[in-house]
């Protein structure tokens, strides 16, 4: 094989580009992984399957709106009627962004390069938000396309599609952090799945049983506080402080900003967890 | 000039002294730097690219400060690291060409980049396949093409040869040679085994303990280390005997004996006290000095 190496060395001479382009490049890196771009065949079956099934809804909607003319689901209530689907899409590719790097050891090669810790963290965050709000708004946005082309009596529902386009990405931003940082906690990808999905499960379980508990107290002002545990319906209630929509929770939720500031407080959360994760990581 | 250089360095961990005021110029060329394991090699290479604060004492690189400088110096070096660092599921091209723009190229720059150093490295159609299936010797070369992609001035090697069999061995320590003269680029190479690196290097640093043991350049090395071992099938004792006679210094090593060189007129010594005492000659070779050995010396105030 010697001779393959006989071709002189050509040095570099062109330019060098600053850290916000490498830290660009991580986060289109990351994206590819997510959705297994440039990875094995096998990589890209859960992504597409998720993804696919989200636009079912759409094509359905849009089917019925030319029917029937009728909406099948509205864009408010969109996130919140497939959230089990969302939450399976953050389950399983969440760990795919972060695992491999600390179970393979790549991390050294990022930190031994001009990128800084809060720099792969952010690319890496930007990533899964992207790919959670890619999942989400596609439909919405299929929907959206279709209501304008089949012309429902009435004026279109411009300003309710745009709210819940601005809700997927609060959603998105929201439920990437938390399930990055819960993912980064283990190197190990199957860990990393029962975790955030543990987790996600949890939050689903606990808003009816607490929800009902509270009610049969007679307490129903405290018992809309309940449907603030589940990432889904929390950022929901903050569409209907933002936009006025309809609800799409039993007996509303607490007025207030109350769900604004504990969407802030989850997100500080995360990223804080995320922070202290990576420092120690790279201190190793 | 120097390329790298410390001045009283130290790093202290809640438990260890891993650098001890370690004060040690690099001058252009391969640098060897040998230790035992613990010695505090990868620890001053981590101080070097900026990653770990020392605790007291100073460094630059390439006339950088590391305490302040650090993602300049990260710019313009490499990193090879010991462990194992390849995502498997990734192909070497893809993987070396993201790396390469997480060094600041551009995509273009950076996939022209990639499929050069591949080819330098001798990695051929199998860069296009995952990582996950190469062998050893493969991913070294991947490990190597990375630290290669943005052709930095300087590139640090820990244990680049670990793990590879003899023939992979000598391929990389061929290797690291051409990226020292040819390439240009400056190395500071680490390894258990200064035999290994009497091969390749320059100059030689050994620390042990966080202290520097000794600098110097090769030629000061191998003058103080030529000996040669011999190994016979019966009899090591009379030749030992013999060859002490001769006035000729000689240690045993189990089975071999370790024989200071003085001149060509040793190795005839050898032959003849071998043919006299009617033995069956196996082996006559350079001794492969292992770090001990130097050790030895420093103790022995040689």
């Amino acid at each position: 094989m010697s001779e393959i190496y006989d071709i002189g060395y050509r040095h570099y001479e062109g330019p060098r580009l600053g850290r916000g382009h490498s830290a660009r490049a991580l986060a289109v890196h990351s994206l590819r992984g997510i959705f297994g771009l440039g990875r094995p065949a096998r990589s890209k079956i859960m992504p597409f399957l998720l993804a696919t099934i989200m636009v079912l809804p759409a094509v359905v909607s849009i089917a019925m709106m030319a029917l029937i003319q009728q909406r099948a689901m509205s864009y408010s209530s969109f996130a919140v009627v497939m959230q089990a689907v969302v939450a399976i899409f953050l389950a399983s590719q969440a760990p795919t962004a972060v695992a491999p790097d600390l179970r393979h050891r790549v991390l050294p090669l990022y930190l031994s390069r001009p990128v800084s810790v809060p720099e792969y963290i952010a690319a890496k965050v930007s990533a899964m938000t992207v790919a959670v709000f890619a999942i989400v708004a596609v439909p919405l946005t299929i929907m959206y396309v279709g209501e304008l082309l089949i012309d429902l009596p009435g004026p279109p529902s411009t300003e309710e599609y745009l709210g819940a386009m601005a809700m997927a990405l609060v959603l998105a931003l929201l439920v990437s952090t938390f399930g990055l940082a819960l993912a980064s906690l283990t190197p190990r990808r199957g860990l990393g799945v029962a975790s955030v999905m543990a987790v996600y499960l949890l939050t689903l379980a606990a808003v009816p049983i607490v929800y009902a508990t509270l009610t049969s107290m007679g307490e129903d002002a405290a018992a809309r506080w309940a449907w603030l545990l589940n990432p889904f319906w929390l950022v929901d209630a903050l569409q209907v402080s933002l936009f006025g929509t309809t609800p799409n929770s039993e007996g509303g939720y607490p007025a207030g900003p109350a769900p604004a500031l504990i969407v802030l407080a989850l997100l500080a959360l995360a990223i804080g967890v995320l922070t202290a994760r990576y420092r120690k990581a790279a201190a190793q | 000039m120097h390329i790298l250089a410390t001045e009283g360095l130290t790093k202290r961990f809640p438990t260890v002294t891993a650098l001890d005021s370690l004060t040690v110029g690099v001058g252009p060329g391969v640098t060897g730097l040998v230790g035992a394991n613990g010695a505090g090699k990868s620890t001053l290479i981590k101080i070097m690219l900026g990653l770990l604060p020392p605790s007291s004492g100073t460094a630059r690189v390439l006339d950088l400060d590391v305490g302040t400088q650090g993602e300049r110096i990260r710019r313009l070096v490499g990193y090879m690291p010991e462990h194992e660092c390849l995502p498997p599921d990734v192909s070497a091209t893809e993987f070396v060409v993201h790396l390469a723009r997480m060094s600041g190229l551009p995509r273009t720059a950076a996939r022209e980049r990639a499929a050069d150093v591949l080819r330098h490295v001798g990695l051929a159609e199998e860069r296009y396949r995952p990582i996950g299936g190469y062998s050893t010797g493969m991913k070294q070369r991947v490990k190597l093409a990375q630290a290669l992609a943005h052709d930095p001035k300087l590139i640090f090697l820990d244990e680049p040869t670990n793990g590879l069999d003899p023939r992979g061995r000598d391929e990389m320590l061929h290797l690291i040679r051409r990226i020292g003269t040819e390439f240009g680029i400056s190395v500071l190479v680490t390894s258990h085994l200064l035999g290994e690196l009497e091969r390749v290097c320059d100059h030689v640093i050994v620390i042990d303990g966080g202290r520097l043991l000794r600098s110097s350049a090769i030629t000061e090395f191998t003058q103080a280390t030529q000996s040669v071992t011999v190994e016979v099938e019966e009899g090591t004792e009379p030749l030992a005997e013999r060859l002490l006679a001769a006035g000729l210094k000689v240690s045993r090593h189990g089975r071999t004996l370790l024989v200071g060189v003085t001149g060509p007129q040793t190795f005839d010594a050898i032959r003849d006290a071998a043919v006299d005492l009617d033995l069956c000659l196996i082996r006559l070779e350079q001794a492969r000095h292992r770090i001990e050995d130097v050790f030895r010396e420093e103790e022995a105030g040689v």
